[in-house]
């Protein structure tokens, strides 16, 4: 409920969005086909390459057209038509003249090649789509079999590892223990705050591939730790400067978590990401942050995928006590030091201008 | 398997974004409501939502929504006969003024009661303001937010139009002892009463829906201006610092070419903005465009319409049945019970349901929510039809239908 608030919380409202990505054969369409026949998926739109593809029984569909199905299960199926922007609105505007469902979900299947950073920018930075939806959760998959040896050659899949929210390993009946523990290794190297999770056959319930991102500005502590990934990260595993292991150093992915006591200059921070972006903007694959601040009462939510960042969104109020910016870097080839200095050698810059 | 998307008839579906359905009271049978709601807080700390009626027979429902998913009705009233019209009421305190609206001049009741609702279940007659005359339907819609002076729009026995359809104006009633209302001020559009000097105002060429005021709205936080939308006449912002001569000190006139029917004038005090709906009163698309217009009012004589509310495709809209347009607005009343803002806007568009905006960009008002109900039982015009929006301090939507659908408790996240 809205209590006093009298103008728009900037979260709030928008329809949440998940992208499925993973590389070829990597299991989307067997999985997408097991998720739009689940119960949980009423009024979930999915839009998915091409209708035939998914293979839903005529006695599910309740009716259909070229471009749309809607199951009896009360879920949307969609084909992707021209771009992703246009399918989007298209959808949005046909949900408010009652044309389909008043669905209050989407699932985006990206196709096997794509890379899941124009999708994610697009729905981060859109103006247009940004008043009825939020990127919520990027899930990829990578298949038990062929994940390695697909991580290890080419450059596709590792950035669709790097960049999720969660991982589905797909095909984990076909590996045996080792190979899927191995894997599990990679991935954790790859993208420590992402939970990984087996699928037999696709199945995977909705729950795994939805809610990550905040959904109003009072973000509760659990909210907040489970859209950052996992707290207290600098100190873990995941906290690498060194290049993951059989890549050369300048293409490794790298995640890391920067702290800062001081509270920030806006103006101090967005110099800081600016350099950053302008320097290396193709390397920095992701940024999430909680961003304290001076004289904000709450923090400031910012994201980003590679040079364009979502609009950052304030707070209503700190979730605990600990009042430090914490920022999550994803990277390829850019370590934890270089990021940190280039914060302390901007903001003693800054702070010498001030005088 | 059919071939298309739609398996129902369109306004049978309900339509919902950012707006869920906590209950829906029929009110009995009688769920054909007006537009005049308001909430109270009673002593006893129950809230109690206040609705006048559409048309007779009945008057005006009391239900209480102090738990939203559980309305109780605590009192319905029944009209002394069928050819009268409460549609309008506004609640103070523990002060109800009702308005009273005949189908034809001379009948009675004409003018508005005032009731002591401090038991809700027995409101108590104080005083009637009899607005009775000759040329006189009484009051159409009354304005009562400061306990002291009731604001309205009404005929009275004295005042005899140029044109039949121009039989009410702007009148000010001081109720502060409110067993004696006694008339205050006044005032009308020029050329609207016989022996004014001023011609009387060109019909509009299509809809002739009359120069009268709707809606009457004074604001504590501005106490000196009246902001008046004048049916046909336009909208007109008026100085009422001297309540026995009210002036003219804006005015925006927009019809011809648009078509008539200024309905709200509700002024966003802290942006110097004004937002104006027009009514909808024909069914099917055939008054369209009925908007909701964003005015500049930083000069109060120079008022510039910048943008509208945008509103659902008329092509899908006006063919689910019954009107299809602006309407009503949440008019960020004063009170405990109220939910105030300067950049959210919410407004009732019949068959269009209730629909919020966000105009914190004035030039780009965003559609931010809307809800709109399936056709209720028994709905003569076979789609929801709603007709007024109040939204109370926790929140919760209350809209109401125009025929049969009775209230609707809505929660909206934003």
């Amino acid at each position: 409920m809205l209590g006093t608030l009298t103008a728009r919380d900037p979260l709030a409202g928008r329809i949440p969005v998940s992208v499925v990505t993973g590389f070829l054969g990597s299991g989307k369409t067997t999985l997408i086909n097991r998720l739009l026949k689940r119960p949980d998926m009423n009024r979930v739109a999915v839009i998915v390459n091409e209708l035939g593809e998914v293979g839903i029984d005529n006695d599910l569909v309740e009716v259909s057209s070229e471009q749309m199905m809607l199951l009896n299960n009360g879920c949307l199926c969609c084909v992707l038509r021209g771009d992703l922007e246009e399918t989007m609105r298209d959808l949005f505007i046909k949900r408010r003249n009652g044309e389909i469902i008043d669905f209050d979900r989407v699932v985006i299947e990206t196709t096997g090649l794509a890379d899941p950073a124009p999708v994610m920018q697009t729905l981060m930075t859109d103006t247009m789509l940004e008043d009825q939806y939020r990127l919520d959760c990027v899930v990829t998959l990578v298949d038990a079999v062929n994940g390695l040896g697909q991580i290890a050659t080419l450059p596709e899949p590792v950035k669709q590892a790097a960049l999720a929210d969660r991982l589905v390993i797909t095909k984990s009946d076909l590996a045996d223990a080792a190979k899927l523990e191995e894997l599990e290794a990679k991935l954790r190297e790859l993208n420590p705050p992402a939970p990984i999770r087996r699928a037999l056959n696709g199945e995977i319930e909705l729950a795994f591939l939805v809610d990550v991102g905040l959904r109003n500005v009072k973000g509760k502590l659990e909210d907040i730790a489970r859209w950052l990934g996992a707290d207290e990260r600098e100190s873990e595993r995941g906290d690498h400067d060194e290049p993951a292991h059989g890549h050369r150093h300048d293409t490794a992915i790298t995640s890391f978590c920067l702290r800062f006591e001081r509270p920030f200059s806006w103006a101090v921070f967005t110099q800081c990401m600016d350099v950053l972006t302008a320097l290396r903007g193709p390397d920095l694959l992701r940024v999430k942050g909680l961003v304290n601040v001076e004289s904000r009462a709450g923090p400031m939510v910012v994201q980003g995928v590679q040079h364009l960042f979502h609009p950052p969104v304030e707070l209503a109020a700190w979730p605990s006590e600990d009042r430090s910016s914490r920022i999550v870097f994803i990277t390829r080839g850019i370590g934890r030091s270089e990021v940190a200095n280039l914060f302390a050698a901007i903001g003693a810059v800054q702070g010498q201008a001030k005088g | 398997m059919s071939t298309t998307m739609s398996t129902q008839s369109q306004a049978a579906q309900t339509l919902a974004w950012n707006m869920k359905l906590v209950a829906q009271h029929e009110l009995s049978g009688f769920g054909g409501m007006g537009e005049g709601t308001n909430m109270q807080k009673t002593k006893d700390g129950r809230r109690i939502f206040w609705m006048a009626h559409e048309s007779a027979p009945k008057n005006f429902t009391g239900v209480d929504v102090t738990d939203p998913h559980n309305p109780k009705m605590v009192v319905q009233t029944d009209l002394p006969h069928g050819d009268v019209r409460s549609n309008s009421l506004d609640v103070v305190g523990d002060l109800m003024a009702v308005a009273y609206q005949t189908k034809k001049w001379g009948l009675k009741p004409a003018g508005f009661d005032l009731f002591d609702i401090s038991t809700p279940e027995k409101p108590r007659l104080i005083a009637h303001f009899d607005a009775s005359g000759p040329s006189s339907r009484g009051a159409h819609c009354v304005w009562f937010v400061d306990g002291e002076y009731v604001h309205m729009s009404c005929g009275a026995p004295d005042f005899t139009p140029t044109h039949e359809k121009d039989d009410q104006f702007y009148r000010i009633i001081d109720v502060r002892n409110p067993s004696k209302p006694t008339e205050v001020g006044r005032w009308w559009y020029p050329g609207t009463r016989k022996g004014d000097a001023e011609p009387p105002p060109p019909r509009h060429p299509k809809f002739d829906g009359g120069y009268r005021p709707h809606n009457t709205n004074v604001y504590p936080g501005r106490p000196n201006r009246a902001y008046v939308a004048y049916i046909d006449g336009g909208a007109w912002i008026l100085d009422i610092s001297d309540k026995a001569h009210p002036k003219a000190v804006g005015h925006l006139q927009y019809s011809p070419p648009y078509n008539g029917f200024t309905h709200t004038v509700m002024p966003l005090l802290s942006r110097d903005l004004l937002i104006v709906s027009d009514e909808c009163v024909k069914d099917n698309g055939i008054d369209w465009p009925k908007l909701t217009w964003v005015v500049d009012a930083r000069n109060e004589s120079n008022l510039v319409p910048i943008a509208t509310l945008p509103l659902p495709p008329v092509e899908t809209f006006s063919k689910r049945g019954g009107r299809f347009g602006s309407h009503n607005l949440h008019e960020n009343y004063p009170g405990p019970c109220a939910w105030r803002s300067d950049t959210i806007v919410l407004g009732t568009f019949f068959n269009g349901g209730v629909r919020a905006f966000d105009t914190s960009n004035p030039y780009q008002p965003k559609e931010v929510a809307y809800f709109v109900p399936g056709a209720p039982k028994m709905s003569r015009a076979g789609a929801i039809q709603l007709n007024d929006v109040f939204v109370d301090d926790r929140g919760l939507v209350f809209t109401v239908d125009r025929f049969a659908g009775g209230l609707y408790i809505l929660e909206m996240s934003l």
